[in-house]
Formats: C-alpha cells, sequence, structure tokens
C-alpha cells in the first residue's frame, strides 16, 4: 500500500509540475474555442464581401418583396431556431429588424434592379453576362412575367456551385411569390402576417417524478459528456501510454520489479495519471464556471432572460461515475496497450480500437435515445465500452430501473480491475523483454506464465 | 563449507525461455558476510539467475530460500539490487530519484533523507543532488545507480557488472565501498567479467556456462586446485636444461620470461636444483597460481 502510494505520489508530482502540464492548462482552453467557435464562425462568414445579385423583374410586382425577403433572412432563421426563447420581442421589434437587415447586408447580398428600359430580355442577358464575366456581378436572376402561375425563375451565376446563394435566392423568391399571390387574392397584410407566424413547441418530460419543463437540453448535456470522455481519453490516454513504457524505454523495469509487484505499480501509474488529469480537468471547468457566471451575469444585467437547463442533482452523481468509468475503462486499455509494447510509437499504432469502441458509443447513442427501453439499448448500456455514453442517455431519456443502472456500473469496474490485472501481468513479463515486438499468442503465453 | 547457515539456497534451479533453456538444474549457496562472484561468459544465465533470486522472474522448477523462508515480495525489500541493464529517471532530480527508490523499498521519511544525504556525500555526489538525471555523466549515474541498491540498507547486496564505465578513481571508491558493506556483514552477490577485480573482492565463485554450473567454491581452493604445476622463471644462460620431457611438459617464453609447465606429479624442487646444479643465474623461480582470468577462459573452451 505505501508502495502504491509512492508511485501515485512520483507520477502525480512529476508529471503536475511538468512544463508541459502547465503549458496544456493555460492553452487547453484556448484551444478549445479555436475548435468549437472558430469553425462555426468561419462556415458563417463568406470570404469577399457580400454577393451581387442583378434582377431582372418583368412581373414588376416581385423585387420589393424579394429584397425583403433576402435581406431579413437572418431574422427569420434566427426565430426559427429560437423556439423556446421569447420570441415575439424579436418579431416585432422592426428597429431591431432593421439593424439585422443592415447589418446582414454588409456581409451578404446587394441587390441591384434592372430596367428593360425598352432592350430586348437577350440583350439584358448579355450585357449582364457580360458584368458578371467582369466580375463586377456575382450573377443575376431573371423573374419572367409568368412566374405567378407558372413558378419558374432563371439564375446565372459565376459560381453554380454556391449552392448557398442559389438556395437562399430561390426559397426567398418563394416568399415573395406566395405574398404576392396571397395580396392579388386580396388577404390583407396582417392576416398574412397571422398565416405565416409558426408554431413553437414546448416540450415536457413525463417521468416517474411527474411532470417536468424539459427543453431537451439533456441531451445536448448527454452528447456533451460523451465529448468530454472522447476528449479526456485521447488526451489522457497517450499519457498513460507513456508513463507505462517510460520505464521500459528507461530500463528501470527491473529495479522497479525487485521492489514492487505489477499490479500495484501499474495501477499507481493509473491512479497517479488519473489525479493529474483531474486537476487538469478541475482547473479547467473551474475557470469555465467562473468564465460562465460571469457571461451569465452580464447578459441577466443586460434584462435578458436565462433558463438554465434543469438537471436533477442525482444527474451530476451519474455523470460523476460514468465519467470516471469511461476515463478508467479507456485509460486501461491504454496501459493494456503500453504494457505489450516497447515504444510510445507502436504504441500509437495500436491505439485506433480505442478510438473506434469511443465513436461507437457515440454512435449508439442515437438509437438509444430513439428506443431508450429496446433490447439494443439494453445491452448497449451493459457492454462496459458502450456504457458511459448509452446508459447516460437512458438516464437522461428514460430512466432506467436502478439495478440496471448499478449492473452496468458494476460490469464497467469489473472490466477496468480486469484489465488492469491482465495488464499487470503482460507488463511484467513483457517489460523485461525490450526490444522484441510481441505477438498475440506470445502475450497469451505471457499472461499464462507470468 | 562453513556451519553457518546460508544467506541464500538454490535447489535444483531451472529455467526455460520456450525451446531455450536459460537456466539449468542449477543448486549453489551463499554463505552470509562474503563476497560471491558469480561468473560465467555472456549469455550464461547470470542475469536470469540473479532475477530470479530478486523475484522478478519465477524458476520453472526447483526452489529459492533467502535467509532461510521461501522467496516472497515482502523479502524483496531486504535485497538490494544493481541490474545490469542500469536505468534512472531522466528528468527527474536525483534526490527525489533517490527517495522514490528508497519509498519503494519501504523507507521513508526523515531517515529516507539523512540516507540519502550520507551516501550522495560518500560518493562524492551532494553537489549533484538537486541536479537531473541528464546532467550527469555516466560514471555519476552509475554510482547513483549504486546507492539505489544499498540505501534500504539490504542484507543482501546484489551487483551486475557494478564497475563498467567507471574511471580507476571510482572503480577504487567502489571497491572500497563493497569491502565496506562486506565488513558491516551484508552479503554480497557480485556478477562481473572483470577477472582481476573479481579476484581482488570475491572470497567465494561460482562460474556458470551454458546453464550449466561448471565451478563452485572457495576461490582460494580453486585456485589450488587449478594449479598446474606451473612455474614462473627469469635465468639467464642455459635453458637448454629445461628439454627434459620427462620433466617439462610446456615452455613457453615471454623475452626474458619463461612460463614452465611441469609434467604432472613432478617436483619442482627437482628443477630449480638442476638449474643452480648447473650454474644457471636464476633471477626468478615463482609457483604459479593460475588466475581466475585463466580458470575461466580455461573453463569457456572446455564447454565450446
Amino acid at each position: 500500500m505505501r508502495k502504491l502510494l509512492a508511485v501515485i505520489r512520483r507520477e502525480y508530482i512529476q508529471r503536475v509540475r511538468s512544463r508541459f502540464f502547465m503549458v496544456m492548462t493555460v492553452m487547453g482552453p484556448v484551444i478549445m474555442l479555436l475548435f468549437t467557435v472558430v469553425p462555426s464562425y468561419l462556415a458563417r462568414i463568406k470570404a469577399g464581401g457580400p454577393t451581387r445579385i442583378a434582377v431582372v423583374d418583368e412581373s414588376a410586382k416581385l423585387y420589393d418583396r424579394f429584397r425583403d425577403a433576402l435581406m431579413t433572412e437572418r431574422a427569420e432563421d434566427e426565430t426559427e431556431s429560437q423556439q423556446n426563447a421569447p420570441a415575439p420581442q424579436v418579431n416585432s421589434n422592426q428597429q431591431e429588424r432593421m439593424k439585422r437587415t443592415a447589418q446582414f447586408s454588409e456581409q451578404g447580398y446587394t441587390l441591384e434592379r434592372v430596367d428593360r428600359a425598352g432592350k430586348s430580355l437577350e440583350d439584358i442577358k448579355r450585357q449582364l453576362s457580360e458584368r458578371v464575366r467582369k466580375s463586377e456581378l456575382d450573377a443575376y436572376v431573371i423573374i419572367p412575367s409568368d412566374i405567378l402561375t407558372n413558378g419558374k425563375a432563371q439564375f446565372y451565376g459565376r459560381n453554380t456551385g454556391d449552392v448557398f446563394t442559389r438556395e437562399t435566392v430561390a426559397g426567398r423568391l418563394s416568399i415573395a411569390v406566395r405574398d404576392v399571390r396571397l395580396a392579388e387574392e386580396h388577404v390583407p397584410p396582417n392576416v398574412v402576417n397571422e398565416l405565416n407566424r409558426k408554431v413553437t413547441l414546448s416540450s415536457t418530460k413525463v417521468s416517474a417524478g411527474g411532470e417536468e419543463q424539459d427543453s431537451g437540453g439533456g441531451f445536448s448535456v448527454v452528447f456533451g459528456f460523451g465529448l468530454i470522455i472522447y476528449i479526456t481519453t485521447l488526451l489522457y490516454g497517450q499519457m498513460i501510454l507513456g508513463a507505462v513504457i517510460e520505464e521500459k524505454e528507461t530500463r528501470i523495469a527491473e529495479i522497479l520489479f525487485s521492489s514492487i509487484r505489477s499490479f500495484p505499480l501499474l495501477l499507481g501509474k493509473l491512479v497517479g495519471v488519473s489525479l493529474v488529469a483531474l486537476t487538469q480537468l478541475g482547473i479547467w471547468s473551474l475557470a469555465f464556471v467562473l468564465f460562465a457566471l460571469y457571461g451569465v451575469g452580464a447578459v441577466a444585467a443586460q434584462g435578458v432572460p436565462i433558463s438554465l437547463p434543469h438537471i436533477p442533482a442525482m444527474m451530476f452523481v451519474y455523470f460523476g461515475l460514468y465519467f470516471l468509468l469511461g476515463y478508467f475503462l479507456y485509460a486501461t486499455i491504454y496501459a493494456l496497450i503500453g504494457s505489450m509494447v516497447t515504444t510510445a510509437q507502436e504504441g500509437g499504432q495500436l491505439s485506433t480500437p480505442v478510438v473506434m469502441l469511443l465513436v461507437g458509443g457515440l454512435f449508439l447513442a442515437f438509437p438509444v435515445i430513439r428506443s431508450p427501453n429496446s433490447s439494443l439499448a439494453f445491452w448497449a448500456s451493459m457492454f462496459p465500452f458502450f456504457a458511459p455514453i448509452t446508459m447516460l442517455v437512458r438516464i437522461v431519456t428514460e430512466t432506467p430501473p436502478l439495478w440496471q443502472i448499478a449492473l452496468s456500473l458494476a460490469i464497467g469496474f469489473a472490466t477496468a480491475v480486469g484489465l488492469i490485472w491482465l495488464a499487470s501481468r503482460i507488463y511484467r513479463v513483457g517489460m523485461l523483454m525490450t526490444g522484441k515486438k510481441a505477438s498475440i499468442p506470445e502475450v497469451w503465453r505471457w499472461v499464462r506464465k507470468a | 563449507m562453513d556451519d553457518t547457515k546460508p544467506t541464500l539456497v538454490l535447489e535444483h534451479v531451472t529455467k526455460r525461455y520456450g525451446e531455450f533453456t536459460a537456466v539449468n538444474d542449477l543448486s549453489l549457496q551463499v554463505r552470509p558476510g562474503r563476497v560471491f562472484g558469480l561468473i560465467g561468459p555472456n549469455g550464461a544465465g547470470k542475469t536470469t539467475t540473479i532475477r530470479m533470486i530478486v523475484n522478478i522472474i519465477i524458476p520453472d522448477s526447483g526452489s529459492i530460500a533467502l535467509f532461510g523462508q521461501q522467496m516472497t515480495s515482502a523479502l524483496q525489500d531486504r535485497i538490494g539490487y544493481l541490474p545490469e541493464e542500469r536505468g534512472l529517471y531522466k528528468k527527474m532530480k536525483i534526490g527525489e530519484q533517490l527517495r522514490f527508490f528508497a519509498e519503494l523499498k519501504g523507507l521513508r521519511g526523515k531517515e529516507a533523507d539523512e540516507r540519502i544525504d550520507n551516501w550522495l556525500r560518500k560518493l562524492q555526489l551532494s553537489d549533484w543532488k538537486e541536479k537531473r538525471t541528464k546532467e550527469l555523466s555516466k560514471g555519476m549515474q552509475q554510482k547513483v545507480q549504486f546507492i539505489t541498491a544499498v540505501i534500504h540498507n539490504p542484507d543482501l547486496v546484489i551487483l551486475d557488472e557494478p564497475f563498467s564505465g567507471l574511471d580507476p578513481v571510482n572503480v577504487d571508491l567502489m571497491k572500497e565501498t563493497i569491502l565496506e558493506q562486506k565488513a558491516a556483514g551484508k552479503t554480497i552477490i557480485l556478477s562481473t567479467h572483470q577477472m582481476e577485480i573479481a579476484e581482488k573482492l570475491c572470497d567465494d565463485v561460482c562460474m556458470i556456462n551454458r546453464a550449466h554450473k561448471v565451478l563452485d567454491g572457495r576461490l582460494r581452493e580453486i585456485r589450488r586446485s587449478f594449479s598446474r604445476n606451473a612455474v614462473a622463471l627469469q635465468i639467464n644462460g642455459g635453458d637448454g636444461f629445461l628439454n627434459d620431457p620427462a620433466l617439462v611438459a610446456n615452455i613457453r617464453q615471454n623475452g626474458d620470461d619463461f612460463e614452465v609447465l611441469l609434467v604432472p606429479g613432478a617436483n619442482p624442487q627437482t628443477l630449480l636444483k638442476r638449474l643452480v646444479d648447473a650454474g644457471v643465474d636464476v633471477t626468478k623461480f615463482e609457483l604459479v597460481e593460475p588466475s581466475l582470468h585463466d580458470i575461466f577462459i580455461e573453463k569457456a573452451r572446455e564447454a565450446a
């Protein structure tokens, strides 16, 4: 026991004090930010300024409405995604809408109305095509006079691969056409507005404890959780691999084995590195909570009502348990790999199955969400390597009976201990045979012989 | 052999790796307070034997008893081991490193710190306590490694090639330290290829070749038993007297020096008398006991 503590202490102190740890602790959140915020930001911006579109409106009725529809695009999209937010505010606030429109047109579209001025359509087209070629325009749209009955228009552009623009033009034009049709049937504008109003769906979870308001935040929490396990495992799995291989590469193995049995040695390494991981995650989550509190406070101070997803306290306990389980299981696989190989490079090649198991768990979460009580869901949540994600999905959706949760935890932790035991046997024999790559039958012999 | 209870007893120990037999039916005894030399050519099975003694690997058959008990992991704390494959944590400071190894041997607290300081002083490494391994020379690392083997004051110290990589000054320092350990009543198993050093340090010797024991006993007795009736001679004039097949079996000449091997059973005094009677100027006449080096080579050749 004392020796185990000595191993844990060494692993922990050496790693926490290393420059790598400090750099990672500071850089971690920055990298996280880069990976989450930047891609979504990149997807939104369009390089090279607004798309310039010319419109030839032969119907003479559609241009204004098309322009309005196109310019208010973002406002509409945001209302759609904010079903749960106090939406009417946004819709009715015209000023706000104008502001958004202005902002949108800056990087979105600029429209230009083309007057035929007596010229033939062919001449106009030639003229516009020439401008497109000269890059004075990006695209032009011909709205024929019979569009209200025929429902067809033409899009000419330099970059027809820009699906976004084409789709947007088609969508907005449809809205414009629909509005004009309604107006021609003398439907009053306020009725049109009324007809166009979208439905908001508020969802309520029915569970044993009664009804409770649930906006579906549970799913995103579980997925976020799955991602955290995924990232943590990948991040610290390599560290565990390194820790296990360290003594092989430095040939300290013999001294260690002349002093301590391989099981406490391996367990000590695993626990030591895990504590490093928890320390780092602790620092990160503390920073995150502080940041979030500050952010929420700042937003709330501006009078925006904020509803945090409601998560029962018991859920945190389950999160904690399954996080530990997930982390430990995958960490032991890395330890097992480490015990078989002699260099970190070899270990890296062998760790692909770990990633596949992790991704498998995340994929299985989808069918499990849809039918959390199916037998597929049951078995997926009993299989130790999927349980951390699938069982949590079940708990969040339709909480399964307690015995199932207990069973999956028991299977999981037993598997982890079994893997450590297995790894420690391979570790012991494999460590003294440096320089030789182990084949599977050989490893099996080690297990039986050690 | 003495009546004192042996520190270590190996009985019919065998270890195989697949088809290959690393150690075959090896029996030996190591008596307390003595330096026991374990010698043999490369690949003879020395390291495997040592690994079995320190309980890193378990013999396929046979038994190993240490201090009168069957080997257990608890007994490991009473052994100090300097393996042939040296290894220290590269990035750890020397002081911390020694502290860790001491803790692995069940030592802790102030006592550990004091011993570490004492040993560092003794081996002239005090200034390096706060340095990392990679900043040390090979010889220094070697000495640090030696400290890890003795820090917990073990009753049995096993040293595998403790002199490799040391300069002559440090070789002497190491020899001195080993003899001090012996004087303190420790039992020492020394495995080395440096026969001159083994010759000076060892009380008992066991030689292994090709997994088998080929030699075992007190060094003095072994050397006597190997005495081939050889005489080292330095003479001026008249080496013709040596050409007597009834007396001399073989002559080797190095400049003025002769090494004369007498026929079995012949008396060296007869040779001396003959030389003196003939008026040959004898400047050196020495009965030669074979060196451990010679014995080693002879035994190794025998097996080949």
